[in-house]
């Protein structure tokens, strides 16, 4: 690759989530007053039933929607104020990566790194990216049309990759992947960090949460109701506490 | 950005397996429709001059212009009706013309060929009305929702795009994909045309090209209105059925509907009423006519009678007196009679324009209705074509009557041994079409109407991305 990677020092703060409230037409409050900062080389995890507010965060931080109240900043820069600035500093991957199933997985990576601002990279760039993420070489030139989800959601990520923005935003990125694919895209999270790379993810898979995030927010009704550490949480407490703000199990966890 | 995602729409497109069908479906018709168009030209222009060689043949053996009873006069062939038909198959391509007038014209293509009739010609207006006006609804029916629903529409903009390159660049971008599979066949059926050796004039070419244009700005109304229905509605199976509702209003049923509610709205009399009308009017001027020869006629045989002169030469002279007055009465009753068929006959055809006006006034409401009227006005096959033919064969009744009847009113020559008529002598029957600016002018409004409705709906699919809802 010829770019190189745009991230803050350590303590930089890349993300961040102000008294984010958004409440839609028919009167939902989807988010209230959601307020968190991810720093560099931070791996942030939301958990949370459908419908806690996972995905209105990320839409608010693409400015998807705009906020009711409160700001959400990617390194400083309010989205909703000055949306293609804090976009250049964005990637994403979304849940269920479909890309255009015409093209070939080199093809679409070449689009959305164009779509990027990338427009440097080489046909080996793209070769090394997805072999980083462990697509198979034979389907480099292959249409997406017979790609596996797990082959599809690698070259999502490899997109988020190569625009080299310094936050990431994954939405539901391990749903529906096998346990090897799982284990994967755990490792090249880890390689992403370790690269300075900021990055918050949306999921239901706590073990994964617990395994690879700095810190771990749990969400129920648009609230952040709990936010952790990895070193306070052992795999018993995170289910415990999961279970306890988002199916409302009070009890289970007294 | 914007030309990465013109690229992005043109390349997915020509990948995609709809490209490769709509390619060849357009190719295969379009160069069909150009090949057949020549040679039916090509038969029509042997026909043409067989017909015409076949008129001065039947003359040969007449000694006289008192037996040339009546002349035919034919409908030159136009080598864009062949491209474009529009009514040139549907009217008679040969009228009568009598010493006293002509009759209706006869000899369409479709009475000759009735097979025809039924499952009509294969032309490019239909390729662009019907086929291709089809094949952009499939290119842009899911344009905007079905990125939404593959989620490629979220990760796009991810990136720092604005919405409005985005659009600009998929309108764009399907425009020319759509446009691709069109021109190259188009290209190719254009080169026939002087391979073929259909003489086609400078005017002619660019009534053709201007054609084109207006296919273009056609197919650009069902492309921009299908961004526009998938920028309003969230699924893209949706889009697709209210593509279809419209496309099968716009072109069938509207342009149909206008003209069946123009018709109970004007009501046209028919032939058959006025002659009608006639025969009521002759059967009531008898009576009158009767009335008031008898009148002059006793008048007449009083004054006699009081004379007393009944000498032969007076006798005479009352009898030319009584023949002037019947013949002054049927003079002036044939001329009251001609005044009222004439008035029957101009009511009848000013009806008949303002239900057409009001008929095609009505159907502009449908792009498809436009693109015709533009297409058959440039091709020279619109309706104006039959009003255009019938005035010309009706100078040239006027011409054909008076040359025929000076030659008829020559004395006959009893004694010298006859030679045959010079059928050259009879004036040439020419039909000169509308001059290029005329027919520019006549088909200036349908090509702007479809430049405001692409701009229009341009404008409704950019307002409607612009509040997209992109989650």
């Amino acid at each position: 690759m010829t770019e190189s990677i745009n991230a803050g020092t350590n303590n930089t703060i890349v993300l961040e989530a102000d008294k984010l409230t958004k409440r839609y037409e028919d009167g939902v409050l989807a988010l209230d007053e959601l307020s968190f900062t991810i720093k560099s080389s931070e791996i942030y995890a939301m958990l949370g039933a459908n419908g806690a507010g996972k995905t209105t965060t990320i839409n608010l931080f693409l400015n998807f929607i705009e906020p009711t109240s409160g700001e959400a900043r990617v390194m400083g820069i309010v989205t909703h104020k000055e949306p293609l600035l804090a976009k250049e500093k964005l990637a994403f991957v979304s849940e269920n990566v479909m890309l255009y199933q015409n093209f070939t997985a080199i093809q679409n990576l070449d689009y959305f790194a164009k779509l990027g601002g990338k427009k440097n990279y080489t046909r080996d760039d793209y070769r090394n990216v997805l072999l980083r993420v462990g697509l198979q070489e034979e389907a480099h030139n292959k249409r997406l049309k017979g790609f596996s989800k797990g082959m599809r959601q690698k070259c999502g990520i490899a997109i988020a990759i190569l625009k080299d923005a310094p936050a990431i935003l994954l939405d539901e990125p391990t749903s529906g992947l096998d346990p090897k694919a799982g284990y994967e895209f755990i490792q090249l999270l880890d390689n992403l960090r370790s690269e300075g790379k900021s990055i918050l993810m949306s999921t239901h898979d706590i073990f994964r949460a617990r395994e690879i995030a700095d810190t771990v927010g749990i969400m129920n009704q648009g609230k952040l109701v709990m936010q952790a550490g990895r070193d306070e949480l052992t795999d018993k407490d995170l289910e415990q506490l999961y279970m306890k703000y988002m199916a409302g199990h009070m009890e289970a966890a007294a | 950005m914007l030309k990465l995602i013109i690229f992005k729409e043109l390349r997915e497109i020509i990948l995609s397996t709809k490209f490769a069908a709509t390619f060849g479906v357009c190719s295969l018709l379009i160069i069909m429709a150009f090949y057949t168009g020549i040679k039916n030209y090509q038969s029509s222009v042997q026909e043409y001059n067989a017909s015409k060689a076949a008129l001065f043949s039947q003359f040969e053996t007449a000694k006289d212009w008192r037996e040339v009873p009546r002349l035919t006069v034919f409908l030159p062939p136009n080598p864009l009706a062949s491209l474009v038909m529009g009514i040139s198959n549907d009217i008679g391509r040969a009228a009568v013309i009598y010493d006293s007038g002509y009759q209706a014209f006869r000899d369409s293509v479709y009475s000759v060929n009735p097979v025809f009739a039924v499952f009509r010609f294969l032309d490019l207006e239909f390729i662009f009305l019907i086929v291709l006006s089809l094949f952009a609804i499939l290119f842009a029916f899911d344009a905007i929702n079905g990125e939404k629903e593959r989620g490629t529409l979220r990760l796009s903009f991810a990136n720092s795009m604005p919405r409005a390159t985005y659009i600009f660049g998929k309108i764009t971008g399907s425009f020319l994909a759509l446009a691709l599979p069109l021109l190259i066949p188009v290209m190719t059926g254009l080169l026939l045309l002087p391979l073929m050796e259909v003489p086609l004039s400078v005017n002619e070419w660019i009534r053709l090209l201007i054609f084109i244009i207006c296919g273009l700005l056609y197919l650009g109304v069902f492309l921009t209105l299908s961004v526009f229905i998938s920028s309003i509605t969230k699924r893209s199976s949706s889009s697709f059925l209210f593509l279809l509702i419209i496309w099968v209003c716009s072109v069938l049923i509207i342009p149909r509907a206008a003209v069946l509610l123009s018709g109970n709205l004007i009501t046209v009399p028919s032939t058959s009423k006025i002659y009608y009308q006639r025969v009521q009017m002759q059967m009531n001027n008898i009576q009158e006519l009767l009335k008031r020869a008898n009148e002059q006629i006793n008048k007449i045989a009083q004054e006699m009678a009081a004379s007393g002169d009944t000498s032969p030469e007076a006798q005479k002279r009352y009898t030319d007196k009584m023949s002037e007055v019947y013949k002054n009465l049927q003079e002036e009753n044939d001329k009251k009679i001609s005044a009222y068929i004439s008035r029957l006959h101009e009511e009848r055809y000013n009806k008949q324009k303002q239900q057409e006006r009001l008929a095609l006034g009505i159907s502009r409401i449908s792009p498809a209705t436009v693109f015709t009227l533009a297409a058959t006005g440039l091709c020279g096959t619109s309706l104006e074509l039959r009003n255009n033919y019938e005035e010309k064969v009706l100078t040239y009744s006027g011409i054909y009557s008076d040359f025929i009847s000076g030659k008829q009113s020559q004395p006959a020559q009893d004694n010298i041994v006859k030679e045959t008529v010079n059928p050259r002598e009879i004036p040439d029957f020419y039909y000169q079409p509308k001059g290029f600016s005329d027919i520019l002018k006549d088909a200036l409004p349908d090509i702007t109407i479809l430049l405001v409705f692409n701009i229009i709906l341009f404008c409704g699919a950019f307002i409607a991305f612009l509040r997209y809802d992109l989650r």
